[in-house]
């Protein structure tokens, strides 16, 4: 999986992998970050992680070509991915998940099916987007993939945890929001008090465990649990 | 040091106003968008004549209405639209570059061209930082934007200590309606029909604009479908697919799902952050020279 450049600016170009997002892919674009961040620090004014690209901007015109020239040559293994699995807890319930039973009732599913199928996989944590602190993971089982809603919810509460079209995520945040809301979770994913504000990183993974409602108003640890396997 | 911080109460603070830097470009990794000055060109600008550092945290301002009061003596620079502004209730003719005493109260009124202002102040206001940068933003920055009866604090100057020089600040570079972009990384999905309308067509700014990103008005017929969420910057071009053009200005997430069909180049970007609800625009092509 070696990408191929495409210079999009004097300054700006991207890394393009043709390739659907993958374990396999994400190893392969940690591997370039690492190596672009460690070798072109000085160079690189950003650089920012999609499923399939790796943008970079540089600071002037020739790091970009000084990059192009020595790419043509770099072809580097992929990183192994981490075998970090958080627990994030999370109450299904129609309560905390507005649109359970729509989702559920759309999949012709029972809502014990849905919460399974949604809490047993293991969720692999790609990039952060869309809001401070949101999760983009690969992992959602395809009975479970809904189209947007049509018609956003203007407050999506913090913690909320939704479907939208082929992915699963947590709003970190309240926020307006086109995905299903299916159930919330009682934990901090966001806290700009923190140095790094963020617990966890690209290529480690999520799991998500039911919790009751109880459970949820009860719950006062902010962090999850961090399990390896 | 506090207490010798010179305090600027915010007496009426229009909505829509917050203060910018260049942004904070450490925080994409973990989602946290760009921010900054919507004109950076404007912001750099008034930074520039004040020998501030080009990071020095600027008040941003979408709407007439500010009047703000000065405790202690300091040097101010505005640019960005063209405003009415007045000094203790007097009108001012040359507002670019304003030496301001103990006790002075600044009003600005009407915007006569352009949409946003920048209030630069000679050593930045001075707020906490974040991964770099200042700029206000939600779940951030505390507060995430700026309200009446708020003070923000500055570095006062002698008062003798002008800078003598009387700049002139000039808005007519962001009157013409050429916007320059380079294609984005989607521009050759578009067929060459789409292509040859969204280079030829006029369009026009719609009301849904915002420090998030400003949509244009007029369609672009569009049958292509979401793509895997990938990154996008202030100033990446997105069509929806209802053929919608939304322009990602300096607030907007840092991932998204949509093609990436244009890319402003930053002068576009300021000039486009300039540009009124209406006002026409049309997107200038520039060649990447390839190496």
């Amino acid at each position: 999986m070696i990408p191929h450049y495409q210079i999009l600016s004097p300054t700006f170009g991207e890394l393009v992998w043709d390739h659907h997002p993958t374990d396999e892919l994400l190893g392969f674009q940690l591997a370039y970050l690492t190596y672009i961040q460690s070798n072109f620090l000085d160079a690189l004014a950003e650089a920012r992680q999609g499923f399939t690209r790796i943008s970079l901007v540089w600071k002037n015109p020739k790091n970009q070509q000084e990059f192009l020239a020595q790419l043509k040559d770099l072809k580097l293994p992929p990183m192994e991915l981490s075998n970090a699995i958080w627990q994030v807890p999370v109450c299904y319930d129609p309560e905390y998940g507005q649109d359970l039973n729509s989702v559920a009732e759309s999949k012709n599913l029972s809502l014990s099916e849905l919460i399974h199928l949604h809490s047993e996989p293991l969720y692999r944590i790609h990039f952060f987007g869309f809001l401070p602190g949101f999760f983009y993971l690969n992992g959602l089982h395809p009975l479970l993939h809904t189209p947007r809603k049509s018609v956003p919810l203007l407050a999506v509460p913090r913690g909320s945890v939704a479907i939208g079209g082929s992915q699963t995520g947590i709003y970190p945040m309240q926020s307006p929001g086109g995905w299903h809301i299916i159930g919330r979770s009682p934990l901090t994913f966001f806290d700009s008090k923190q140095p790094i504000p963020v617990w966890a990183k690209p290529g480690e993974q999520i799991e998500f465990v039911p919790i009751s409602a109880a459970q949820f108003q009860n719950w006062n640890e902010p962090y999850p649990k961090l399990l390896r396997k | 040091m506090s207490q010798l911080l010179g305090k600027a109460a915010l007496l009426r603070c229009p909505a829509g106003t917050s203060l910018q830097d260049k942004g904070r470009l450490a925080g994409a990794q973990f989602g946290i968008p760009t921010a900054g000055a919507m004109d950076q060109k404007s912001f750099r600008w008034a930074n520039h004549i004040l020998h501030n550092s080009s990071n020095a945290v600027a008040l941003e301002m979408a709407q007439p209405g500010l009047r703000i009061q000065f405790d202690q003596a300091c040097q101010i620079a505005l640019a960005g639209a063209q405003v009415l502004v007045s000094l203790n209730q007097t009108q001012l003719s040359n507002s670019t570059l304003i030496s301001i005493a103990a006790g002075d109260l600044l009003e600005i009124g009407a915007f006569l061209t352009g949409s946003r202002l920048y209030l630069c102040i000679q050593g930045g206001f001075q707020v906490e930082r974040y991964l770099g940068s200042g700029s206000d933003f939600e779940s951030i920055t505390s507060p995430s934007k700026r309200s009446t009866q708020e003070v923000l604090s500055y570095i006062p100057i002698p008062q003798s200590n002008s800078l003598g020089a009387k700049p002139k600040w000039e808005t007519s570079w962001f009157e013409s309606p050429e916007i320059e972009a380079y294609r984005g990384t989607d521009w050759a999905l578009l067929s060459s029909e789409q292509q040859e309308f969204i280079h030829s067509s006029i369009f026009h700014v719609s009301k849904f604009s915002n420090r998030m990103g400003i949509q244009l008005e007029e369609l672009v017929p569009n049958q292509l479908e979401d793509l895997p969420t990938n990154p996008v910057f202030p100033g990446t071009v997105q069509l929806t697919p209802g053929g919608k053009i939304i322009v990602l200005m300096r607030d907007a997430g840092v991932t998204g799902g949509y093609p990436r069909i244009l890319h402003l180049t930053e002068d576009g970007q300021s000039k486009l952050a300039q540009k009124r609800v209406g006002d026409s625009i049309r997107f200038q092509l520039i060649d990447t020279i390839t190496g």
